[in-house]
């Protein structure tokens, strides 16, 4: 068993700091990666139902499964992918957010530099972590939708359209999670 | 008896060679090509002619069709129709000349191809022509390699955006 931790609970602020640098997302993100990864899971069943003439009735289990797996691992790979981004974007963004916020609060006279600092930090946070998202989504969607394209083209072509949807879409959901974990 | 009959087959034979044989011939023909190739392996020819004598008639006709003799059918009386196949790959395009032959001109084909000669000296009964223009073979790029084009580059765009972003 773990040893029991006796220390305080975190404060608000520890809390704060602490999700930023965490992998965990919050609920609305989690929607927004899990909707997303389902919407680039099914896309491939059209491609394969109307181009490559699978059966579509015989083959709903592979959809379900293989949608479902692909939907989790691509959810995956938006969060490591944000994660791994996230704190690269906020350095790079750092110096425009605090010029553009120096120059709206620049006539509050009244705000102390702690509470511009933070309101700095807060927006830089919320920066990093729009762009993280959108970048993650758009950056995963896109290499999932090259890689099964060309996958069930020209790689997988010679075999049966269900073999080729389970091994296109799976592999290619796998690969994205795994690569996802790598920092560079 | 035996020496009767031999003369009675050579008179026939004689006389369908030359009492009978078609002369100033008029020929009308149409012709038929693969225009399509994008699901088919092989280019079909078909030529179909009808030959109206000036005098005699013409009963079974072969076909030389630019070194290869192929065989004719009659489809209707006075009505001949050729036809062959050839690989997509292989297929002539243009004019090609299909030499018409009777029973006469046959034996002296089958002359020339036994001696080894060149077939093409053997005068041919009249000649008809088939125009093929070219088939289809499919668009020139092909719309799975568009779209792995298409969305290879929209790939190279993330992948180079996100270097630029973890640099």
């Amino acid at each position: 068993m773990p040893p029991k931790s006796s220390s305080k609970p975190f404060t608000k602020e520890e809390e704060l700091l602490l999700q930023d640098f965490s992998r965990n997302v919050t609920t609305k993100s989690s929607a927004l990666f899990y909707g997303n990864a389902f919407i680039v899971s099914a896309i491939p069943i059209w491609l394969f139902w109307r181009i490559h003439m699978i059966d579509v009735y015989a083959s709903l289990l592979p959809f379900l499964f293989v949608t479902v797996a692909s939907t989790y691992l691509i959810a995956i790979a938006y969060k490591n992918t944000k994660f791994t981004l996230k704190h690269k974007i906020a350095v790079k963004r750092e110096d425009a957010v605090a010029w553009d916020l120096n120059k709206k609060l620049s006539e509050d006279k009244k705000m102390s530099k702690k509470e511009k600092d933070e309101r700095i930090l807060w927006k830089k946070n919320e920066v990093a972590d729009f762009e993280a998202t959108t970048f993650s989504i758009f950056y995963n969607n896109a290499l999932f939708l090259a890689i099964v394209i060309f996958a069930s083209f020209y790689l997988l072509r010679s075999f049966a359209p269900s073999v080729n949807y389970i091994f296109s879409v799976g592999t290619t959901a796998g690969l994205l999670a795994l690569l996802s974990t790598g920092s560079k | 008896m035996i020496s009767l009959i031999h003369i009675f087959i050579v008179s026939v034979l004689f006389c369908t060679g030359y009492c009978d044989s078609c002369k100033n011939a008029e020929i009308s023909s149409k012709s038929f090509t693969t225009q399509d190739a994008t699901i088919v392996t092989n280019i079909a020819y078909i030529s179909e002619f009808s030959v109206k004598c000036g005098s005699g008639s013409l009963s079974h006709a072969y076909a030389d069709v630019e070194g290869t003799v192929v065989p004719v059918f009659e489809t209707a009386p006075s009505t001949f129709q050729v036809s062959w196949t050839e690989e997509i790959k292989n297929a002539r395009r243009g004019e090609i000349k299909i030499r018409l032959f009777d029973e006469d001109g046959y034996t002296a084909l089958r002359k020339a191809l036994r001696a080894n000669e060149d077939i093409s000296t053997v005068s041919p009964l009249f000649s008809v022509s088939v125009s093929h223009p070219g088939a289809f073979n499919g668009p020139w790029l092909k719309s799975e390699f568009l779209a792995v084009a298409l969305s290879v580059v929209v790939a190279y765009l993330a992948l180079s955006s996100r270097s630029k972003l973890l640099s």
